[in-house]
């Protein structure tokens, strides 16, 4: 189990750096895809709700570090994590591969959409209104994560989610 | 005890997450506050205010060359004030002297007083103009108060005036008014009083009356102010008048020397009593 952590988190490290030098770049209408959500989301269905806010809280620090926000960034990836908890399949659990992975998919937009609302509170750069920030770029994040999400489910994780 | 350890296990995700949002909130207002700004300015100020004090202590070693150095600043200040001041000064007479309507100094030489010995008895102006500038023996020195003196020696460069508070000077006046005339003379004492002989008793001569320069002096030129009578006392044949000099002489910097004004003609017609006026002219 520990060594399952250590592994996560050094997943998690890796996924921050992909996330903050190569996916932040690629955009559409000034949204990109966020793939540490989408490992948190995962996290969160494969591990417990207290496991899984305090990977949340881990990487708020990493992104935090690497973005210069430290704090926003903790609360909003706490919070994300948290509620994708909700999403969790307990292990003595008989849901099917598909079940899970709608749970997955449900986790990473409801993760993605507090994240981005939390973000998009406290941070805004381009000078949107909240309301346009929330839902237009909420909801487009949440769409791509989804994407991204269903591609790296059908690629990699699917295994993982059936064991 | 137990229960609130069941309530920690129970309610442990929970507290996590209000743990967690709470440091968040903690490291958010600490963003805010620009936590990292304040240290750097705090620690900027502090430094600052070492070195100050450094500043300071060291600076007493090196308090003698500053004051070295402050002195050599103020001499170098001091000179330049004075010649800038000097400077102002001997423009300022300039311009008062050119703007003098009463004669044309187009004519007249300009020069400076560059030396003076004054006393009782003996006094003697030196100014900066001499042959070359093209100033004579017996030429007639005034600035636009009135008269001033007779030049009686020439250099290259500089020459000796006599000045009208002198012994030896004499000049001829003529009262503004009325024309009685005597011969202007200084006897010593008072630099601004001077005395005049020869004026009958019969004379309508007033106090305060305006004294100048006549035609019969053979070097000055007619009309140049001398001063104004302030006391006359009659005696059996002419009145002892005192003149209050129209020239202060404690201020003298620009002079003008009037072109010489010795007629031949009229010294060869005063014969034998040419050279008397040169060695004593009136």
């Amino acid at each position: 189990m520990t060594k399952k952590i250590y592994l996560s988190l050094l997943f998690l490290c890796i996924i921050s750096l992909v996330q903050k030098f190569s996916l932040s770049h690629i955009t559409l209408f000034d949204v990109s895809a966020d793939a540490v959500t989408i490992f948190l989301a995962f996290i969160a269905v494969t591990t417990n709700q207290k496991t899984n806010t305090s990977f949340g809280f881990a990487a708020g620090v990493l992104t935090g570090l690497l973005t210069g926000n430290v704090g926003l960034n903790m609360l909003a990836r706490t919070v994300g994590s948290f509620v994708a908890g909700y999403f969790n399949v307990p292990k003595e659990s008989h849901a099917t591969p598909k079940q899970k992975s709608r749970r997955f998919y449900a986790a990473v937009i409801v993760a993605g959409l507090c994240t981005n609302a939390i973000l998009s509170v406290g941070d805004n750069p381009l000078g949107f209104s909240p309301g346009y920030r929330i839902v237009v770029f909420g909801f487009l994040e949440s769409l791509f994560n989804l994407i991204l999400a269903i591609i790296l489910n059908w690629l990699f994780l699917r295994q993982s989610l059936a064991n | 005890m137990r229960k609130f350890f069941t309530l920690f296990v129970e309610y442990g995700t929970l507290l996590l997450f209000v743990l967690y949002c709470s440091i968040a909130f903690l490291f958010i207002r600490l963003e805010q506050d620009d936590v990292q700004g304040t240290l750097h300015n705090g620690g900027l100020e502090f430094s600052a205010a070492i070195n100050e004090q450094l500043m300071q202590f060291s600076s007493l070693f090196t308090l003698k060359r500053e004051n070295e150095r402050l002195m050599r600043v103020n001499t170098d200040l001091l000179s330049r004030v004075l010649t800038l001041e000097t400077s102002a000064l001997d423009e300022r007479s300039r311009k008062k002297i050119l703007a003098d309507t009463t004669f044309n100094a187009s004519g007249f030489i300009m020069a400076r007083v560059v030396d003076r010995k004054f006393s009782d008895r003996e006094n003697m102006l030196v100014i900066d103009a001499g042959w070359r500038k093209g100033v004579k023996k017996d030429m007639t020195v005034l600035v636009p108060e009135g008269l001033v003196g007779r030049v009686t020696a020439v250099s290259e460069n500089y020459a000796r005036v006599m000045p009208v508070i002198h012994p030896d000077f004499k000049v001829i006046a003529v009262a503004d008014s009325c024309g009685s005339m005597g011969i202007l003379s200084w006897s010593g004492g008072r630099e601004f009083i001077a005395q005049i002989e020869h004026i009958p008793i019969s004379s309508r001569i007033k106090l305060n009356e305006r004294l100048v320069t006549s035609d019969f002096s053979t070097f000055s030129i007619r009309g140049i102010p001398v001063g104004r009578v302030v006391r006359m006392k009659p005696d059996n044949l002419f009145y002892d008048v005192d003149v209050r000099l129209a020239v202060d002489f404690s201020n003298l910097t620009l002079v003008l020397v009037a072109p010489l004004k010795i007629n031949q003609e009229k010294i060869s017609i005063m014969g034998d009593e040419t050279p008397t006026i040169n060695k004593k002219s009136h």
